[in-house]
């Protein structure tokens, strides 16, 4: 291919923009090997590319860099404090997990927790109705012993 | 050595220009920080997802690879948001679906639609080739011409 029509097919600006296959980066290689001219090209086509971008930059809250500046301390200090001490360093793991692990004997601890709620439960009902049933035959005995005295 | 150090072999003219070398992410930031989150933004309209975007592209390890980037570290930081910003993309657009509304552009295959649908959307040349029904050729030298009338604007 020749040099003119290698610029024309846009395989380098493909290559910038990291838009390229496999195959065609080894293309852009051997094209950027075979012909120096081209080496001229891509700077101009780099200042045009970067041009273009910084014409619709964008100037993000100051809040941004400071938090990329804590990040790049964190970082330079994890790997200082590693190389000092020699410690192997620890991943950040996100568990997504909802469920909690406890000791088996919870179970058995849960299941007498639950019969002792509902005994108590049906007790307490048993003697609320009893008392109740209690206080109506007492009153009945009274008005009967009214009754009897007049 | 780098990609083209290593294609140049240390003789003849100098690689490609390459001023940037060794910088801290701050330093990168400083120089590139509004640039990448123009970028950005033009990918995810969202200011806070942008945001949290630019920050992930400058505390990110692939950053420090830029250092030994056969091209210029401008490109390199123009690539790695890009890419940032298309990956964030495909994982908001994975939990709320966007119906493609490209038919309007699906008409005109310009230059500029091209590079739209490739460096904004985040499709592949060769997706952008078959929603255009064009050839992949077509695309890539479609980028060409988009930056030659850019160059002569």
């Amino acid at each position: 291919m020749k040099t003119q029509d290698f610029i024309e097919s846009g395989i380098l600006e493909s290559q910038l923009l990291g838009l390229t296959s496999k195959e065609e980066k080894e293309q852009v290689r051997l094209m950027m090997l075979a012909d120096r001219s081209l080496e001229n090209y891509v700077i101009d086509l780099e200042a045009d590319i970067r041009k273009y971008f910084t014409s619709e930059s964008v100037s993000p809250p100051t809040a941004v860099r400071e938090l990329i500046e804590l990040k790049s301390f964190k970082e330079k200090h994890n790997f200082n404090s590693d190389n000092r001490t020699g410690r192997t360093q620890y991943l950040d793991v996100e568990v997504n997990d909802t469920h909690i692990k406890v000791h088996k004997f919870w179970r058995p601890a849960f299941i007498a927790v639950f019969v002792l709620s509902k005994i108590f439960l049906i007790a307490g009902l048993y003697y609320y109705f009893k008392s109740a049933s209690q206080q109506e035959e007492l009153l009945r005995l009274k008005t009967q012993i009214e009754q009897v005295n007049r | 050595m780098n990609e083209l150090e290593r294609i140049n072999n240390g003789a003849g003219p100098q690689p490609v220009a390459k001023l940037d070398s060794n910088l801290s992410s701050l330093e990168v930031y400083d120089k590139f920080g509004a640039m990448a989150y123009g970028i950005i933004l033009q990918i995810l309209p969202q200011p806070h997802l942008a945001q949290e975007v630019l920050i992930s592209v400058f505390s990110s390890p692939q950053l420090r690879s830029c250092n030994s980037y056969p091209f210029s570290f401008a490109v390199c930081v123009i690539k790695l948001a890009r890419s940032k910003a298309v990956e964030a993309k495909k994982k908001l657009t994975a939990l709320v679906p966007v119906d493609d509304d490209y038919s309007a552009s699906l008409d005109s295959s310009s230059p500029q639609t091209i590079f739209d649908l490739a460096f904004r959307q985040g499709f592949t040349p060769d997706e952008v080739a078959g929603k255009l029904n064009i050839s992949k050729s077509e695309v890539l030298r479609s980028f060409h011409e988009f930056f030659k009338s850019y160059r002569n604007v």
